[in-house]
């Protein structure tokens, strides 16, 4: 098989977007998880003292914040589940994601909104640009869009892993039917 | 291009299709395939106490233990490797882990480091277990749900997609897929760009897994004849036609920092230390 080339990158990172990824707006996502759903309400909640502890025990995890944005999936009068909405950041990582949750708070789906590296994965437009010219992707390639794989050790996502264990304990303490 | 993203096998896993589709179609094989990585994370996870592997680590010595046709396919490549290898790539590597705080301890007493291959007989989908032992396929399992998530978007009609699990990759269809590599002296940094086509691409280094670990430094790939960790600070792509052996090979080759590995040729495969 052909063999790959790799290209070393000359590149200043200077002053510069960072890496992200936008996979699915708000909307998009709800209409994902819930598309029998008809209409969407705000339903976010302003958990009190006994729920965070309550969401502490059953999480074994600080409950964080008392306000949680969630949005309650309706078809006519019947109440189909919620979509929880958090952002974890980790050590190189800032990631926005939503939680479906059937009306017994049990998890229907986990979908991914945005990926951003907090400390950079700084690239320069221009400059790295160079590296695809007169390939076919080239023109397809921009800082940001969200098409460009990145290959390197695992990074781990124990953070949105222990974020879905919050929002389950969420969904018993303050959302369940 | 649509790409979508979940969370599965410890880290986000990416999903790309390239086709102009219309949202029904693309929506149907974006679900096809997390489901098939969804289903490789609940047969393989080391941390669930459902999985295939958990039930073949907790099982008593003599056991004979049924598991899914994906873990016997996977459970085999890994086997096979092993002896390819000469040890060097070795699923029987979890007692080390476990030791080292990289996974929770299954349950029981640590095995033995110095398992033997003959530890584990697979026969179809039957594993037979004549010692003590903890297999974790951390190191080959990701790379096969790659493999299956990219069969199962091509099953529902998708003709150049792209799944990524936390940087193993496997691109299919007319499409030349870019691709830019951590530098491994710098990990939130590009260090190299290249591109994929019709082919799968793994890398591993050990800058987000070297720790020190009551006063060793350890990391979370393993020589696996030696028992020691790696600790070479560069990184390790493999490329070849199947994930699951893309990944398990960059294994291979950080342990031996060999490019040249025969292993490498039995499977097709090309490796890039940087």
């Amino acid at each position: 098989m052909k063999a790959l080339q790799w290209t070393a990158l000359t590149v200043t990172l200077a002053a510069s977007p960072a890496y992200a990824a936008q996979y699915l707006t708000v909307e998009q996502a709800q209409r994902l998880m819930f598309p029998e759903a008809t209409a969407f309400k705000d339903a976010s909640v302003q958990l009190s003292a006994e729920q965070m502890r309550q969401i502490e025990s059953l999480s074994g995890l600080p409950a964080r914040s008392a306000h949680w944005r969630v949005i309650s999936a309706w078809q006519a009068d019947k109440l189909l589940g919620h979509v929880v909405l958090d952002d974890v950041i980790g050590k190189f990582e800032l990631i926005s994601y939503a939680v479906a949750l059937d009306p017994d708070a049990r998890i229907r789906q986990v979908e991914i909104l945005a990926y951003r590296e907090s400390h950079g994965f700084e690239i320069r437009n221009a400059a790295w640009r160079k590296q695809f010219v007169g390939k076919t992707a080239a023109d397809k390639l921009a800082v940001g869009d969200d098409i460009v794989n990145i290959s390197g050790a695992t990074l781990s996502s124990n953070h949105v892993t222990d974020g879905v264990r919050r929002i389950a304990a969420l969904g018993q303490a303050a959302l369940k039917k | 291009m649509m790409r979508r993203a979940q969370p599965w096998l410890g880290t986000l896993v990416e999903v790309t299709i390239a086709d102009a589709t219309d949202a029904p179609a693309s929506d149907l094989a974006f679900s096809r395939a997390f489901n098939a990585i969804a289903t490789v994370h609940q047969l393989m996870s080391f941390h669930d106490p459902e999985s295939d592997v958990s039930r073949i680590n907790r099982a008593a010595h003599g056991a004979d233990i049924v598991v899914d046709a994906h873990t016997a396919r996977v459970l085999g490549a890994a086997l096979a490797l092993w002896s390819q290898s000469e040890g060097v790539f070795n699923p029987l590597c979890a007692s080390k882990l476990v030791e080292w705080d990289y996974l929770p301890a299954p349950g029981g007493p640590l095995p033995a480091w110095a398992t033997p291959a003959s530890a584990l007989e697979l026969e179809g989908c039957r594993v037979i277990k004549h010692a003590p032992a903890w297999i974790d396929l951390g190191g080959i399992a990701k790379g096969y749900a790659v493999d299956v998530a990219a069969a199962a978007l091509a099953a529902s009609g998708v003709r150049s997609g792209c799944v990524n699990a936390g940087g193993d990759l496997l691109a299919f269809g007319d499409h030349d897929w870019p691709v830019l590599l951590r530098d491994p002296a710098h990990p939130c940094a590009p260090g190299y760009a290249t591109e994929v086509r019709d082919c799968a691409l793994a890398t591993s280094a050990i800058y987000f897994s070297r720790k020190e670990h009551k006063g060793c430094p350890r990391s979370a790939l393993l020589h696996g004849r030696e028992g020691r960790p790696v600790l070479r600070a560069g990184s390790v792509s493999v490329s070849a036609p199947s994930c699951m052996m893309a990944d398990a090979l960059t294994k291979v080759v950080a342990a031996t920092g060999d490019v040249h590995h025969p292993a490498l040729e039995k499977h097709g495969a090309t490796a890039y230390i940087v």
